[in-house]
């Protein structure tokens, strides 16, 4: 039984969950698909219905039979070396992996691609997380100025955000609240996400894998607490019945890793802000001690005993 | 035209150089002494690789 782990070289927080598979005598296999094909081989054969085959990286080799689990972490996209055509063919790399991937029969994955793809978009989420019962910021999604400038009059109190989630490439962008005039014009020009700020108290960081669940607050005030500087995470409980609406959205949502972004507000009242499915979780467990990482390493080597995932081919078990 | 929310940009932070090498064969990061870098639970938080916006800019890893 081999741990498949997909990410880049320099996952320090891939590491603590490798390192704990290797104590465990788990036998795991990392490769970075960005070095597919130029340093990785494949070799996918279908035979009478059945796929065999192999993956090769350096003085490695897993037989696709062995793979039980596959953690989807930071992995990069196959960098093709062609002369010629170098698109299409990483085009084609592309296609032979995660096709030879997404074949393997019975594999737990962390998360399936489809439902990882799927489970970023800040628009479904929100909607996700109200049909399960959690509080959600009124949201607006917008490159028009009017609709902006309407929101902002009806809703107070606004903040403005990625509408993807990424960061740009040359600068920080914090959430941040909107003064009243300020001038909308520039929205035409790109679609921004405007949201109800929550007057919150605490920031919450909820890391689910499977069943299990880890839950941190920091109290850091209406900053946006990536970058209020140095900020202490402890640990705290579960709200009573927050539990129940975490599982239906990862079942909803077809994913067995999320972390949860919780504002509190001044009634003590947690409000959804996103749920990230390739979440960072290295800073709350160096923080609080919670291990997660040790409870990724047993997901991933099928110790413990969840709920399976559906796969996004099982339409009908999905609750509704 | 700069888009709307650029307007609430801030510099890029600055982070700490990351001074450790993959190791294929442990597939694991050590540092120059050959060290795992996990192993080091005290220093590991200080590397900009497992703070809450590492990846953001490559991976939508936050």
């Amino acid at each position: 039984m081999t741990v498949l782990v997909l990410t880049c070289p320099e996952d320090l927080t891939a590491d603590m969950v490798v390192d704990r598979l290797s104590h465990d005598a788990i036998p795991v296999f990392r490769i970075d698909p960005a070095d597919f094909p130029s340093r990785v081989a494949l070799s996918t054969a279908v035979f009478d219905g059945r796929i065999q085959g192999c993956i090769g990286y350096e003085h490695r080799t897993v037989d696709l039979s062995s793979i039980r689990s596959i953690w989807v972490r930071r992995p990069g996209v196959p960098h093709s070396t062609a002369d010629t055509e170098p698109a299409w063919s990483e085009h084609e790399a592309l296609h032979a992996l995660w096709g030879t991937l997404r074949a393997l029969p019975g594999v737990r994955w962390v998360n399936h691609p489809d439902a990882q793809a799927a489970a970023k978009y800040k628009v479904p989420q929100l909607l996700t997380a109200y049909q399960v019962g959690m509080r959600i910021p009124a949201t607006l999604v917008t490159n028009e100025a009017t609709a902006a400038r309407s929101f902002l009059n009806a809703r107070g109190a606004t903040v403005c955000k990625t509408v993807s989630g990424r960061q740009p490439d040359t600068a920080s962008l914090p959430t941040a609240f909107v003064s009243p005039g300020t001038d909308l014009s520039s929205i035409t020009g790109t679609p921004t996400c405007l949201q109800t700020g929550i007057r919150k108290v605490a920031d919450v960081r909820l890391t689910v894998i499977g069943d299990a669940m880890h839950c941190a607050q920091a109290l850091c005030g209406e900053g946006d607490v990536r970058f209020s500087g140095p900020v202490k995470w402890n640990p705290v409980k579960v709200p009573w019945g927050l539990r129940t609406q975490v599982l239906a959205f990862m079942s909803l949502s077809r994913l067995a890793y999320g972390a949860f972004d919780f504002a509190v507000d001044r009634d003590g009242q947690w409000w959804f802000l996103e749920c990230n499915p390739t979440g960072q979780f290295g800073f709350i467990e160096l923080e609080t001690g919670q291990p997660i990482s040790q409870d990724i390493a047993d997901y991933l080597a099928g110790r413990t005993e969840n709920k399976p995932i559906p796969s996004p081919r099982d339409e009908s078990s999905i609750p509704r | 035209m700069t888009p709307f929310a650029l307007g609430f940009a801030e510099p890029v932070a600055q982070v700490q150089l990351d001074h450790f090498t993959y190791d294929s064969t442990r597939q694991l990061n050590v540092l120059p002494d050959g060290s795992p870098v996990v192993s080091r639970k005290d220093s590991l938080s200080l590397w900009a690789a497992t703070t809450s916006t590492a990846g953001s800019k490559t991976h939508f890893d936050d």
